[in-house]
């Protein structure tokens, strides 16, 4: 699978606040078969917030630090996310130095809190460690909905 | 707990249970070599990382991870059947729907074969709590202090 859980930003505060989207389909292949019908994994909610955190710090540096998960104080979902639903996902940063910000979140889906968490405290790491700065600057554009970057 | 599309298991056999003392010995398809289960309500599993894995084409580019939370739901598949071995609910309807206290120490990366640990720690109704750590060649790599399961419809 592409491990990309972010399919829009909406709206960023730098170093304080983000705002994004994910839509799912039927036809991606990561879903759980329960016997009450397929749902999104557990894990997968957090990633999507998760990336949402790491999307707000690459934005803040001008991609040049980007997150890595270090610690999760705690994090409980309630509530199935299906096929065809749309995520929204807000994380907010809480804290913050030069080595590492903590941030906490929610998930919620058409209109319901599928997913809360706090205390994720995240690595900074120097991004080009991890991906090419021009992928992650076309990719910051796409999901932000601007014209990319040169 | 069914694996994301790129580390789901081939279709192999169903799994069967063999008993060695107080050991009980299941060949499970999520895993890579038999399940230990316990004595008591723990179980012992090993998963491979291959560098092959579809994810690592994008998590990341230039340095391969396996996603913290890819680990987490290892753990949580090897949970599941610990209570499946105890509990009368509905086979593979046990998932993770809460953590505390979890730790990621070192990266895991391609040719790690990780050894996944879970005890039960507490249980009520649909309910159970385990305790679980991840260790790469006698180094723990990520521990969770609570992972919750459930089953049903509730949550």
């Amino acid at each position: 699978m592409r491990f990309h859980l972010i399919d829009r930003i909406d709206s960023w505060q730098p170093h304080r606040h983000i705002t994004a989207r994910k839509v799912t389909s039927v036809h991606e292949g990561h879903w759980q078969q329960t016997p009450d019908g397929p749902r999104l994994a557990f894990g997968l909610m957090l990633e999507a917030l998760c990336q949402a955190g790491t999307w707000l710090i690459m934005l803040s540096t001008e991609h040049r630090k980007r997150a890595a998960l270090l610690t999760v104080r705690e994090a409980i979902a309630s509530g199935p996310v299906r096929p065809g639903d749309t995520l929204r996902i807000e994380a907010v940063v809480v804290s913050r130095s030069e080595e590492a910000a903590v941030i906490d979140g929610t998930v919620t889906c058409e209109g319901r809190t599928v997913l809360e968490a706090n205390g994720i405290m995240c690595a900074l790491i120097d991004a080009e460690e991890l991906d090419d700065p021009a992928d992650t600057a076309r990719m910051a554009s796409r999901l932000l909905g601007t014209k990319a970057a040169a | 707990m069914n694996t994301p599309a790129d580390t789901a298991p081939l279709p192999l056999p169903a799994s069967t249970t063999e008993t060695a003392g107080q050991v009980r010995i299941r060949y499970h398809p999520r895993f890579d070599r038999p399940v230990r289960l316990g004595p008591g309500e723990e179980a012992t599993a090993v998963r491979n990382i291959p560098n092959t894995l579809d994810v690592f084409a994008t998590h990341f580019p230039r340095k391969p991870v396996l996603p913290g939370v890819l680990l987490l739901e290892s753990m949580a598949a090897l949970a599941a059947l610990v209570c499946e071995e105890h509990d009368t609910f509905a086979p593979a309807s046990w998932r993770l729907s809460g953590v505390r206290g979890v730790g990621f120490r070192h990266f895991i990366g391609p040719g790690d074969q990780v050894e996944i640990r879970v005890r039960r720690t507490g249980h009520r109704g649909r309910s159970a709590d385990f305790s679980a750590s991840a260790r790469v060649d006698d180094r723990i790599v990520a521990t969770a202090r609570t992972l919750t399961m459930t089953t049903g419809e509730a949550t």
